[in-house]
């Protein structure tokens, strides 16, 4: 696998691909399995508006739920996340990581490195779709679901492209920057406001047609499972990844390449001119380098500025349309069936409450939550000790104790600032919108989200603590995030397993319907208990083992 | 006087290999200690193991007096470390990553802070990611000698330093040495142990093969000899010399690493052949390191 750029690059990548396609296969399957244990005939009740906001198609049945709930949804954005990470780690990453110069200082051309790392992004990503639309057409026979009227093939048809353009968009902003943070910030930000614009603009008459300037309309937007391949919006998407691929390939042939060098921020403009270098120098130096805590905050402040820049977009935005919503879905809202209000944790869809927590808190905010401190969370340790630092911060007189305490202490206060930006957001979307929502329950629950947070990044910085390896620090903390949202999701659709989605965290986040009826401190307590639990779990993990030099 | 370092037993085991095997060594207080051997000998895992970054699977170390797993933070308060293959924050200044470790470790005087970098010359006002290898290794030298530690444990440092920087960073550890406190230094630059060592210890495959001072292995009186003949001579003549631990041949000369009877080899010098010119000096402890691992080699 190391004879050439291609294959190496496919066999480092191929882990984190297969890790993925798997979560989203089995998610698929299990999504499936439950719905085979309740009643869908809510689904028939449901306005063609909603369907068309969540991703499912017209017509189908229990088969069309889990392909339309799963692969219209997580299953392309979890790809296309995959592709991002792929397009940014082509160029840019070996920028970042130094080895650009290694790779080159062999008889291969910048065109070339580039192709091959375009050929590996082509190539995982179809043996992925592959592997979903073999999934996808043996388990509905195994558990005798009918998918009878969905056009499967052209629903994996349309994300495979749709994911490549994505993976070539990352590729080529790389490419051109060199900047790898630029280039998934720029590509992920692209097709998770698309995946949003496209599901709330078909629903505002006057300006539905805005949605086709996202390049996700032309993925979703002719709902390829119910009424097959659209050629048109395929070659929309085939010509403009070819676009990006022409970007890439001058883009990288431009400029001169990096080596390890950091970016120069604005602070380092400041503090380089000598008036204004005592107040940047007391920002951006000894401020950021007076202890663990501070350094942590400094090393991941870009990432909470836009987690939370996007939070708060969001809230306002989704705040904003509830104004523009026509009445009409309103009286289908307002007869949801119980089964879908309880998977949108017992919201009311037809209150300004519900439409809120359905559209912000259900998942846009843990999405985010999670990016901040999982990321955190599995940095904390295996990250230092992955870079190689971890030697020279332990040569000092700390205890590893205090290590990770320290580190956990930024973890959860970022978590709460994100929290406190997702509730002036809410706040000021519901303002803005004239929605009815009481100031108390939104802060209740973005003080619950953001407890909930600071468990997932508990469980990353658990197995940071025990492995020191971040990627599974990431991976095992994103499996057990989107178990716990599957759990709470899906089992109390079914009567006889509602009560086992008390076992995930999300039932102590959602579960008591925290902006209609206020604070729970029970559930509250739970959360908190279990990031200290978890915090203290990874003292003893991280203290009997070897570090990784 | 309390040891600087004392290891008893010292063993560590990865899964199947081990990567050091009963290490016993004390090194003391007001001393520049070498410690040698090739990659892989189990240089770093000694660091590693007494610093309490992995833990040994027996035996044990102290440093100052001190457990090195019990007391492992109050030993880091008398110690400075450089890891090899240095790795810092690239987005931090020099000045800033220094500001930071002085920051948790408390009492560091920039006075001396500032000397240090002038004396190695080293612009602290750069990104460490902007920085070359070389300047990177600078401020990872400061920081390992600015809080003035009783004990200076550094793992390859010298790499990347220039000879002028080398010369000074020299000068320093003679320094630390002559205040009383120690300095542990892994190497395989030999010459530079040999510049500032007392002492030497040895190790390969884990194993320490010697602990020995400079002068004394300097006086295994191990010379090199270069014999000019006027006509070509082959080396196998020479190889059953009492004394010959390698021969090389080049046309009209010979190279032999030599610690025998010059009498026996001049005999045979002049036997058969017409000895035109000889050279004989002291070897370095290249040498005598090879010649250590050759013996060692032939043993196995």
């Amino acid at each position: 696998m190391l004879a050439n750029i291609f294959l190496k690059t496919t066999r480092d990548r191929v882990t984190g691909v297969a890790v993925g396609t798997v979560a989203v296969a089995a998610m698929f399957a299990f999504g499936m399995a439950v719905y085979r244990t309740i009643d869908v005939s809510f689904y028939y009740q449901l306005p063609e508006a909603y369907l068309d906001l969540i991703g499912l198609p017209e017509g189908g049945d229990i088969g069309g739920l889990a392909f339309g709930a799963l692969f219209n949804t997580i299953g392309a954005l979890t790809l296309g996340g995959l592709a991002i990470s792929m397009g940014t780690a082509s160029i840019a990453g070996e920028e970042a990581d130094g080895t650009i110069g290694l790779l080159l200082g062999n008889p291969k051309s910048r065109t070339h490195v580039l192709l091959s790392k375009a050929g590996s992004i082509l190539l995982l990503m179809t043996l992925a779709m592959l592997l979903l639309w073999g999934v996808g057409y043996v388990l509905p026979s195994m558990l005798d679901v009918s998918t009878a009227g969905l056009e499967t093939n052209a629903l994996m048809f349309h994300m495979l492209v749709n994911t490549i353009f994505y993976g070539f968009l990352a590729l080529a902003i790389g490419a051109w920057t060199g900047n790898g943070s630029t280039a998934s910030g720029i590509a992920g930000g692209i097709m998770v406001i698309g995946w949003l614009a496209v599901g709330i603009l078909p629903l505002i008459e006057s300006i539905d047609w805005v949605a086709r300037v996202f390049p996700w309309y032309y993925y979703s937007g002719s709902d390829p499972i119910s009424n097959g391949t659209n050629w048109a919006h395929i070659a929309i998407l085939v010509g403009a990844s070819a676009v990006l691929a022409i970007v890439g390939y001058i883009g990288v042939n431009r400029r001169d390449l990096k080596s390890r060098s950091v970016k120069r921020t604005l602070l380092d403009r400041l503090r380089a001119n000598p008036r204004t270098a005592k107040v940047a120098n007391r920002i951006a130096g000894t401020a950021r380098v007076s202890g663990i805590m501070a350094k942590t905050a400094s090393d991941h402040q870009g990432l909470l500025v836009i987690t939370g820049a996007i939070m708060f977009y969001m809230s306002v935005l989704i705040g904003v349309f509830w104004r523009f919503l026509p009445e009409s879905i309103f009286d289908a809202l307002e007869n949801f069936p119980d089964a879908i209000i309880a998977m949108i944790g017992g919201a009311n869809m037809a209150s300004a409450e519900g439409w809120f927590q359905a559209e912000i808190f259900s998942l846009t905010a843990p999405v985010a939550g999670f990016a901040l401190t999982i990321v955190i969370g599995s940095k904390a340790l295996a990250g230092e000790e992955q870079k190689h630092t971890m030697d020279l911060l332990m040569a000092n007189p700390l205890s590893r104790s205090r290590i990770i305490i320290q580190k956990a202490g930024t973890m959860a206060i970022y978590a709460l600032l994100l929290g406190a930006i997702t509730f002036l957001g809410v706040w000021l979307g519901a303002f803005f919108g004239g929605a009815e929502v009481s100031w108390t329950g939104i802060a209740a629950t973005s003080l619950l989200f953001s407890l909930l947070s600071m468990v997932m990044g508990g469980v990353a910085l658990m197995l940071s603590a025990a492995t020191g390896r971040t990627r599974i620090a990431n991976y095992g903390a994103l499996g057990v995030a989107i178990v716990a949202y599957f759990v709470f999701s899906f089992l109390p659709l079914s009567d006889q397993l509602a009560n086992w989605a008390k076992l995930s965290p999300f039932y102590y986040f959602l579960g008591s319907n925290p902006l209609v009826n206020g604070m729970n401190w029970g559930h509250a307590g739970v959360l908190a208990g279990l990031t200290v639990v978890l915090i203290a779990l990874s003292i003893p993990l991280f203290q009997r083992r070897d570090l990784r030099g | 006087m309390t040891p600087a370092i004392l290891t008893e037993g010292l063993t560590k085991h990865y899964g199947e290999v081990k990567a050091l095997i009963d290490l016993d060594l004390s090194v003391s207080q007001g001393e520049v200690f070498g410690f040698l051997g090739p990659n892989g000998a189990g240089k770093t895992t000694t660091i590693r193991t007494i610093l309490d970054l992995i833990r040994p699977t027996r035996g044990r170390a102290t440093i100052l007096g001190m457990d090195t797993h019990e007391k492992s933070v109050e030993i880091r308060d008398h110690i400075g470390y450089l890891p090899s293959e240095l790795a810092m924050y690239p987005s931090l200044t020099g000045k800033d990553t220094l500001t930071y470790f002085a920051n948790l470790r408390g009492g560091v005087d920039w006075k001396h802070v500032d000397e240090l970098a002038e004396r190695l010359d080293s612009d602290l006002s750069l990104k460490v990611g902007d920085m070359s290898g070389g300047n990177r290794q600078k401020v990872g030298v400061i920081q390992a000698f600015m809080n003035k530690p009783q004990l200076i444990v550094m793992d390859e440092p010298s790499s990347g330093l220039d000879p002028l920087v080398q010369r000074e960073f020299q000068k320093m550890m003679r320094e630390v040495a002559a205040e009383g406190r120690s300095v542990f230094l892994s190497s395989h630059t030999l010459s530079e142990v040999q510049r500032v060592a007392d002492r030497v210890g040895i190790i390969r495959h884990g194993r320490l093969v010697d602990v020995e001072s400079v002068n004394d292995l300097r006086s295994k009186a191990i010379r090199r000899v270069e014999l000019f003949f006027d006509t070509p001579v082959e080396a196998d003549e020479f190889a059953t010399v009492a004394g010959v631990r390698e021969v090389k041949a080049n046309q009209h000369s010979l190279v032999i690493s030599f610690d025998g009877e010059m009498d026996q080899l001049l005999k045979v010098a002049t036997n058969h052949h017409n000895l035109v010119d000889i050279t004989s000096q002291e070897a370095d402890l290249e040498e005598i390191f090879l010649t250590y691992y050759e013996d060692e080699e032939l043993e196995a």
